[in-house]
């Protein structure tokens, strides 16, 4: 009896939980498509202009932040309204993206003038600015939420930056030109994917050094972590290549649609998902039997650059 | 050393700029042509990697690696005018391979961090679909470009060069010549 009213009261709690969504930033149709990770059915498109690249989702869900370097703003999105909110001046390139794990502030790298500026989103502006190296492209957050990294792409290395001070307290050195940066949900480990020399390169964020590099496909852009395994979009190869990390072994490497390049894992770590730049798609890979098992349509030219899966409440 | 002798050894020595500082928004073109033979035909045409003279632009190919991955050629399109390319991926059994320039000037092409892939693909009746895309940045590396590095400048370029090259491709074969 207590076994069927426990089934009875999951079965309720299933059918009234809505499925988690992804927001893909599509640069060349300028907008985001919400497309819902049960159905694959893109369930909202909001135009956004600017050709927008990066994106950042909060915690809970309920705002994701998307750069637009060419209009030089990010826009804010209700997620759950389905609708930008606001629209936050930003000078220069902004690209890379990341948000704080306590929802604020929002960090944005200027791909262009070698800065990543702080953003407070309640009150609609830049309010800090910190050097980094050339080229900053991706932002992370360390899950205790005090340290930042960027990618410094054309400097070969990643900034460390103290979220309290806002100072930059190290520098480490990488393969050549790292693009995407991924912290691992113990804040142990950080990795890179290095664009130039086809490698990435694992952290020891305590030790502040390189400690490992593992070849990949060619042209890898960003790495995603789940089931202890690395997941890593190659652009030119038109895989994603798949490595233990705790042997880091390669362990294969996955066709996927044409020009990979955004790449995130489920937050229960089943699935990872892929955008396809080139093939207009977004790839599911099971993690476990490490196929694709499915493909939805997304807008044109998906980068989905940064963290962009949406759990739904 | 004659100038071509001398572009290839200072394209030899030259450091990689395929993966150098970009602008903001990778681009998109896809030219397709539909060619009245069949799918074997063409791809005996163009799937050798180590001979780009269906192209009109090309004036020659020279390289080394076969068909390979990892596969090298540089085409000559005229005096100094070189574009050095690199084999991604190549299935002949798809008929299809990608590539990316890994050393060409802005005046040759505006663009960089250019990639692109061709596929024959077979149709109804015996004929064939040939797929040219490409994917690149515009030829300036930064926010608000002269107009001859612009986006569009690049596209145009590129579209042109694949217009171009499959019409011929589509008549060569189509007639035998």
């Amino acid at each position: 009896m207590r076994t069927r009213a426990t089934l009875a009261w999951l079965v309720t709690l299933c059918a009234g939980a809505a499925a988690d969504e992804a927001f893909v930033t599509n640069q060349l149709s300028g907008d985001v498509s919400v497309i819902d990770l049960a159905s694959g059915r893109t369930v909202a498109t909001l135009a956004l202009g600017g050709k927008p690249a990066g994106i950042a989702m909060t915690p809970d869900g309920a705002r994701a932040y998307a750069s637009s370097p060419e209009g030089k703003y990010v826009s804010v999105i209700d997620t759950a309204a389905r609708t930008v909110v606001a629209r936050i001046a930003v000078e220069g390139g902004p690209l890379g993206i990341a948000v704080h794990p306590d929802g604020a502030p929002v960090y944005v790298a200027d791909w262009y003038n070698a800065r990543l500026f702080v953003v407070d989103p309640a009150a609609g502006r830049v309010t800090g600015t910190i050097a980094t190296g050339l080229s900053p492209s991706g932002v992370a957050v360390s899950p205790d939420g005090r340290l930042v990294l960027t990618a410094d792409r054309d400097a070969d290395q990643v900034s460390v930056i103290a979220a309290a001070s806002l100072e930059r307290v190290a520098t480490i050195r990488t393969g050549v030109r790292p693009f995407g940066v991924t912290i691992d949900a113990a804040g142990a480990r950080a990795y890179t994917a290095n664009v130039g020399s086809d490698d990435v390169s694992v952290i020891d964020l305590a030790a502040r050094t390189e400690i490992a590099r593992v070849k990949v496909g060619k042209r890898p852009y960003a790495v995603a972590l789940a089931q202890g395994r690395g997941f890593v979009t190659d652009q030119y190869s038109q895989t994603v290549s798949v490595f233990d990390l705790a042997t880091l072994q390669p362990l294969a490497a996955i066709e996927v649609g044409e020009y990979p390049e955004g790449i995130e894992a489920s937050r229960d770590g089943t699935r990872v998902y892929v955008a396809n730049w080139e093939s207009n798609g977004l790839s599911v890979i099971d993690t476990q039997t490490l196929k694709v098992i499915g493909t939805y349509k997304t807008g044109d030219g998906p980068r989905a650059f940064g963290s962009f899966l949406r759990v739904t409440p | 050393m004659n100038t071509r002798r001398f572009w290839l050894a200072a394209l030899a020595t030259a450091i990689p700029l395929a993966a150098l500082a970009h602008g903001p928004t990778r681009q998109k073109t896809v030219v397709t042509v539909e060619i009245n033979a069949a799918p074997e035909k063409v791809w005996a045409v163009i799937g050798n990697f180590q001979d780009m003279s269906w192209h009109p632009a090309v004036q020659k190919t020279e390289g080394k690696g076969g068909n390979g991955e990892g596969a090298t050629r540089v085409l000559t399109l005229g005096p100094g005018a070189l574009v050095a390319e690199e084999i991604n991926k190549y299935d002949a059994a798809k008929m299809m391979y990608s590539y990316k320039i890994t050393e060409v000037d802005i005046k040759v092409l505006p663009v960089t961090n250019y990639s692109s892939t061709i596929t024959v693909t077979p149709m109804e009746g015996g004929k064939s679909s040939v797929e040219w895309k490409g994917a690149f940045y515009r030829g300036f590396p930064n926010n608000d470009p002269p107009p001859e590095l612009s986006d569009e400048a690049a596209v145009k370029a590129i579209a042109g060069v694949y217009q171009s090259g499959l019409d011929a491709l589509k008549k060569k074969v189509e007639t035998g010549s």
